[in-house]
């Protein structure tokens, strides 16, 4: 049952609509982005943070477009540039943000609409748990 | 003898802890989450574990990207919840079981898994919601838990035969240890759960009761479950199910089962909840 090919076995990962698998690509290019996430934890980091973001970044090696993404709050940006959702969870944790509130951006649903979908049972997988196989 | 006795599976969902803090379980949202526990928290008063070997993964609390170690073992005496961003939970300190905790950690080494030994660790809502939800608010935990944490943030995870495999190599190690101790693996995390991306939301109901059956019975049928298909069916975060399969392959060839629960939603997650006893 071992996996013998690592090639056909992350390219399935990128046939799945709308979900970004944290591979080790993703690991690498996102580094530095989550470990600045993590930075977050501990109240004197998130006061700083707070108090200025533009001086708190200037701390971290992120590229141009993860620290505008960053600025932005735009998470399906961030998990493309390499954010893993736990570590981008310390971001909206510290604007006081839930996950529900938070994830609902990622859908383009409002959180209202998206707390509703829940309650109703959660997203079908229905047409989309294959990209390529449309099933 | 030590001995494995029973085996529980239970969501970790944070917002569950959440609620049992701010005493929030009597609102109609969460009543169904809850009464799906209250069987068990009877069963356990009567039952009474020594030590809860807890299967969980760390959610970006204890292990950032510096350290991503894919099987690691709790051997200290005494675990700290950890500050999730929040403030730690106002929970007990989960009490560790050293000499079992080490007797297990050489056992499987020399069984071939290489496991990752940890002292000090701060435990995050994937270790502590389970407690929460199994035991209820109390000033103390009333068993000895060894965390045993899995990565499953980073790709790849292990695989759930390697997960099986090492629940097996779990139950060798627990029966040569010479202490009479009442022993239960838990396995935590799931069901199916997405909170990352436009597909934030998916639930799979069918799956989810697909696996929860999968699991009593003497098939091994599971621990074939490949990687991409608990992607495509039960979310991004589903994946967490694989711990579910180091407490099945803790429990030998058969199970029935005690107890099942499950329920949606809580937060983002559908809730599963399942208690096997191993039939010899």
């Amino acid at each position: 049952m071992s996996i013998t090919d690592i090639h056909a076995y992350l390219a399935e990962f990128d046939d799945i609509p709308g979900t970004r698998v944290y591979t080790a690509a993703r690991a690498r290019q996102g580094y530095h982005l989550n470990q600045f996430c993590m930075s977050l934890m501990t109240p004197e980091n998130r006061a700083r943070w707070k108090a200025d973001e533009d001086a708190y970044l200037a701390d971290w090696p992120l590229s141009a477009a993860q620290k505008a993404a960053v600025k932005a709050r735009d998470y399906n940006l961030l998990l493309d540039l390499g954010g893993n959702i736990y570590f981008l969870a310390k971001i909206f944790s510290t604007d006081g943000l839930s996950f529900v509130q938070a994830v609902s951006t990622m859908t383009g649903m409002s959180v209202a609409d998206y707390q509703a979908m829940m309650i109703a049972g959660g997203r079908s997988p229905q047409g989309v748990r294959s990209i390529k196989g449309g099933y | 003898m030590a001995r494995i006795t029973h085996g529980l599976a239970s969501s970790h969902i944070p917002a569950i802890g959440v609620a049992m803090d701010l005493g929030k379980t009597g609102e109609a949202y969460w009543q169904p989450v809850f009464a799906g526990y209250q069987w068990t928290r009877q069963w356990l008063a009567e039952t009474r574990p020594d030590v809860i070997i807890l299967v969980y993964n760390d959610h970006a609390s204890a292990f950032d990207m510096k350290l991503i170690p894919t099987f690691a073992i709790g051997c200290g005496e005494r675990f700290q919840p950890a500050d999730e961003g929040w403030g730690p939970r106002p929970v007990p300190d989960v009490i560790g079981h050293p000499d079992l905790a080490w007797h297990i950690a050489q056992s499987l080494i020399l069984d071939e898994f290489d496991m990752t030994i940890i002292n000090e660790l701060r435990v995050d809502h994937g270790l502590t919601v389970p407690l929460s939800a199994c035991f209820g608010q109390l000033p103390q935990w009333p068993a000895k838990v060894i965390p045993l944490a899995v990565n499953v943030v980073t790709y790849p995870p292990p695989s759930g035969n390697r997960c099986w495999a090492l629940g097996e190599a779990i139950a060798r190690a627990v029966a040569s240890f010479r202490e009479d101790l009442n022993v239960q693996v838990w396995g935590t995390g799931g069901m199916s759960h997405q909170i990352q991306g436009p597909r934030a939301g998916l639930i799979n109901r069918e799956w989810d009761n697909r696996f929860l059956d999968g699991l009593v019975g003497d098939s091994d049928h599971l621990r074939h479950i490949p990687h991409i298909e608990y992607l495509r069916e039960a979310g991004s975060e589903g994946i967490e199910l694989v711990m579910w399969l180091i407490m099945r392959g803790a429990l030998g060839r058969a199970t029935r089962a005690l107890h099942r629960h499950y329920h949606v939603p809580a937060s983002n997650t559908a809730v599963g909840h399942i208690i096997l006893e191993p039939l010899s």
